[in-house]
């Protein structure tokens, strides 16, 4: 029971990592491969201020959501002037920039030895040890994620994202400035994924560059397009199929050294079949152009 | 401090000539259908692999392994054009969904690989480390001159292949103008094979001499084919002789770049030149400022 509350904190955490990429991918048509890159900011920023200057988890999960944010605007910037698959390439280089930082600049983050003892939350000196008290913050943030990218769909911002995925030469010709869009969308994009990071950090108590590789940007991808890209539901039911899917595995008795590369041979199987036979996801409507 | 920057440029060179037979056989490949083959890094770990196999477990000789695992990489190679993006191409689907397929072909066979053979590191080197030659200040193994004869070898090979044979030049027509290529008789399918065939087999080499150079992990592929895509970039895509000045390029710049500070920033140093180049100089060094729709 406790193991099936503990999947579901992680399937809560992929929700929202799913949800603010697919408002990059699935609904502006922005092919980031990065994401990873901006929930390891949030990790990092708000474990070190919690075990460097002592600062509540809440303020390190806003301040951590503010820095990824920041870092939307860096790695947006050149990104969001490529098309295509060199747009796809810049953000991938982009993730692994971020991901050698955290692992070579030992003297902040310790690099491979990563963040033991990260404090968790604790509400008015209640603390947050028990998984389902756990589950029930990350249910109000997933909560607040679907609610604010729905309000961010349904409004004319959002009608001018879905022109630049459709036609960006009409939507510019229709004088939005798509750059600034774009930009933005990165912007909100990594500041729930920073939200994600801080959230995963300070659950699981420890954090090493490992958990942000590459890899983990491809599998989050995976769940924007398994989903179906640009549909808010497609993104959670795609999250949560992917993560509680692969546990069956180790249900059936399988040690971790096998259960850990089928996993990963299930996501890169389903990665080619989706786009031989699928490529617009279960519920989605979308398809990369 | 002299031998230090020579010893530097030296594996850079060696480096580089890695990075230069990936980044042809990527390049090979793109030139016929212009979309990035990822999965190329996969087929440069298998090879590896194939050799490891053959050497280890099969006690076969190694000039014979040598070549067995690159005919093993190249059926690889084209195996994967044939199961996944053949059915691609009939659809004529976009670069993009061409680039996660192949994504995750990597994911899936590098797995495959950790699974058959353990994530840890394994070693073809058979008896003692010889101690190295000292030339011009730096130090330098047998096995890296022989790295660096080999691929100098096969690059010239792949440039008389592409330059000089039928074969070679219906590639160079299928690259510039598929339909005009079609018209004139040269089937496009068999071109696309023969493309796979020689960029594989180009992979396939690379991993097998740096198999002998170092060690073997399920891993390696994905720096390697990062780096190959981006000396294609640098050196301008589609260019075989840019592919080759890239490949160099790269390796010495990662090299000189860490005199320093760590080698763990190498990576980084190489993403860095791509996202300079992807915004000052998306066509290259050599490549033309033509494809204005990709930037």
């Amino acid at each position: 029971m406790e193991y099936l509350l503990h999947i579901l904190v992680i399937a809560g955490i992929y929700i929202i990592l799913t949800l603010s990429l697919n408002l990059i991918v699935g609904y502006t048509g922005l092919p980031a491969l990065g994401h990873a890159a901006f929930s390891c900011i949030g990790a990092y920023t708000s474990s070190l201020l919690a075990l460097n200057m002592g600062l509540s988890p809440w303020i390190g999960l806003l301040i951590g959501a503010c820095v990824a944010a920041i870092s939307g605007i860096v790695i947006g910037y050149p990104a969001v002037r490529l098309k295509g698959d060199y747009l796809a390439l810049a953000t991938f280089g982009l993730g692994v920039i971020i991901y050698s930082i955290a692992k070579n600049w030992v003297s902040l983050t310790r690099g491979p030895m990563g963040l033991p003892g990260i404090p968790g939350f604790s509400i008015f000196g209640f603390e947050l040890s028990e998984t389902w008290t756990y589950l029930l913050l990350v249910m109000i943030f997933v909560a607040i994620t679907i609610f604010v990218m729905r309000r961010i769909v349904d409004s004319p911002f959002g009608s001018v994202l879905r022109s630049i995925r459709e036609d960006e030469v009409a939507a510019e010709t229709l004088g939005k400035n798509t750059v600034k869009h774009k930009l933005l969308v990165f912007v909100i994009g990594a500041f729930f994924a920073g939200i994600a990071g801080s959230l995963y950090a300070h659950y699981i108590t420890f954090i090493d560059p490992s958990s942000f590789t590459v890899m983990e940007s491809i599998t989050i991808l995976l769940m924007v397009i398994f989903g179906g890209m640009g549909t808010v539901s497609g993104s959670v039911v795609g999250a949560v199929i992917l993560v509680v899917f692969p546990e069956l595995l180790r249900f059936l008795g399988m040690p971790s050294s096998i259960a850990a590369p089928m996993r990963q041979m299930i996501y890169g199987l389903l990665l080619v079949m989706l786009m031989i036979k699928r490529p617009q996801g279960i519920m989605g409507r979308y398809q990369f152009k | 401090m002299n031998s230090m920057i020579q010893q530097l440029m030296f594996n850079g060179i060696i480096a580089g000539s890695i990075y230069a037979l990936i980044a042809i056989g990527f390049t090979v490949i793109y030139r016929t259908v212009k979309f990035f083959h990822f999965a190329h890094g996969v087929v440069y770990t298998a090879a590896a692999y194939f050799a490891y196999t053959l050497i280890i477990s099969l006690n076969i000789n190694f000039i014979l392994s040598f070549f067995l695992s690159i005919i093993l990489a190249t059926i690889l190679g084209i195996s994967i054009d044939r199961s996944v993006y053949y059915p691609l191409r009939k659809r004529n689907a976009s670069n993009l969904i061409f680039l996660l397929a192949s994504f995750g072909i990597f994911i899936f066979l590098q797995n495959l690989i950790q699974l058959l053979y353990g994530a840890q590191i394994l070693t073809i080197r058979t008896g003692p480390v010889k101690e190295g030659n000292h030339f011009l200040g730096a130090v330098i193994t047998d096995i890296q001159i022989i790295i660096l004869v080999v691929s100098i070898i096969l690059m010239i090979l792949a440039w008389l292949f592409i330059k000089k044979t039928k074969l070679g030049k219906a590639m160079r027509a299928v690259s510039d103008d598929p339909t005009a290529a079609n018209v004139v008789g040269i089937n496009p399918e068999k071109t696309i094979l023969v493309s796979f065939a020689i960029g594989s087999a180009l992979a396939g080499a690379a991993g097998i001499l740096i198999s002998f150079e170092t060690n073997i992990e399920p891993t390696m592929g994905f720096t390697a084919v990062l780096k190959g895509i981006i000396a294609s970039i640098v050196g301008g895509i589609g260019n075989i002789p840019g592919a080759v000045l890239g490949g160099f390029f790269l390796g010495l710049a990662e090299n000189l770049g860490i005199w320093k500070i760590s080698a763990g920033w190498k990576d980084s140093i190489a993403f860095l030149i791509l996202i300079i180049f992807l915004l000052i100089r998306p066509w290259g060094f050599l490549g033309k400022k033509t494809e204005k729709d990709a930037f």
